[in-house]
């Protein structure tokens, strides 16, 4: 996709719904297992949407049930939820220069997960600034909802779900890393910008190994950064800025 | 469920909303203020770095199987393998992820 020019009314939400549908292949199973899980921990069917609806972060949902159910101080709770939040710092600044300054954006950010973060950083830089919010908002709330409706399937009916289909919960997982990838690959331009990624998206897959998921991203996109600025002497002046156009 | 578990999940949503919209707010603020200045409005160099880095290593973390068997990991690199043969001819999003899944699946089917 290359759009330089304002798109044909009603277009730039049709690409944003077109951008994010490779999402809902990874989120609603993964919602659908959310769901199910949190009403084995004993939180009801409206709770367990509601906990979908209003924190809207996968890996601290998770962590938020189990850590309630198993009686942890509820301080520990809260804490412990936002500091695996706390990478989501670094998503609205990188994004904030195409974004403009329309009051809307702000109940939107809402929506801003990993995910409609890495889509965001490569495709709203292609689109003229009158489409942004449309493709956002389109791809954002498709994300969202998407993520609600797992979550109620996995609520009322996972169990059953994933016993009839159990390949659903292991095969269409992986288009988040296959979209990860094509998000990933258009930025290795050179010898410096691809050292620097392969060495985040490798520390990172080493650390979840090991067994810390939660320190896995962000320790891995600073030893990845430290890795670019290390490199940047031998880059032309013109590679050393990311690939995409200002807007 | 209880009052305060009620007040925990609210206090956990407030949070992560603020996370992820006080940023915003405040380069938004930043950018504003280099404007009125006369300046150009630039994203931070080490912020332009950490962004695509952060996007790899989401790429690393999700490449590990839920269930790590010797299958899962074969049908990952050949999902990726595939995924990133197709990119490379369509310079596209949907159908490389597409396929990957595809292939992936038809790995883990036929090979279990």
């Amino acid at each position: 996709m290359n759009i330089s020019e304002a798109t044909p009314p009603g277009s730039a939400w049709k690409q944003g719904l077109k951008d994010a549908l490779p999402l809902l292949g990874a989120y609603i199973p993964i919602a659908i297992s959310f769901g199910l899980i949190s009403i084995q921990s004993g939180f009801g069917v409206l709770e367990t949407i509601l906990i979908s609806v209003f924190i809207y972060a996968g890996a601290s949902q998770f962590l938020f049930v189990a850590m309630v159910a198993s009686g942890s101080p509820l301080w520990l709770v809260v804490i412990m939820t936002l500091l695996i939040n706390a990478r989501h710092v670094l998503y609205a600044p990188n994004i904030t220069a195409y974004l403009g300054t329309d009051k809307r954006w702000i109940p939107l950010m809402h929506c801003l997960t990993d995910q409609i973060f890495a889509l965001s950083l490569t495709i709203l830089p292609k689109l003229a600034p009158q489409d942004r919010m449309a493709w956002y908002t389109s791809a954002a709330l498709l994300a969202w909802f998407s993520w609600i409706a797992g979550t109620a399937i996995g609520a009322i009916a996972g169990d059953e779900l994933t016993q009839r289909w159990p390949l659903i919960n292991d095969v269409l997982p992986f288009a988040l890393p296959a979209l990860f990838l094509v998000l990933v690959a258009p930025r290795c331009t050179n010898l410096v910008w691809t050292a620097a990624l392969a060495c985040a998206a490798v520390l990172a897959l080493v650390v979840k190994l090991l067994g810390y998921p939660n320190v896995a991203i962000p320790l891995a996109a600073i030893a990845g950064a430290l890795v670019f600025h290390a490199m940047k002497p031998r880059l032309p002046s013109d590679d050393a800025q990311p690939t995409e156009a200002k807007p | 469920m209880s009052t305060e578990i009620w007040l925990t999940l609210v206090s956990i949503a407030v949070g992560t909303y603020l996370i992820r919209v006080v940023p915003y707010v405040w380069m938004q603020r930043k950018q504003a203020r280099s404007h009125n200045e006369g300046m150009m409005a630039d994203t931070p160099d080490w912020l332009t770095v950490m962004g695509p880095a952060m996007i790899a290593a989401m790429f690393g973390t999700s490449l590990v199987p839920a269930h790590p068997t010797p299958l899962a990991w074969i049908a990952s690199a050949v999902g990726i393998i595939a995924t990133l043969l197709v990119w490379r001819k369509t310079r596209s999003m949907g159908v490389p992820t597409f396929v990957g899944v595809l292939v992936f699946g038809l790995v883990e089917v036929v090979f279990r």
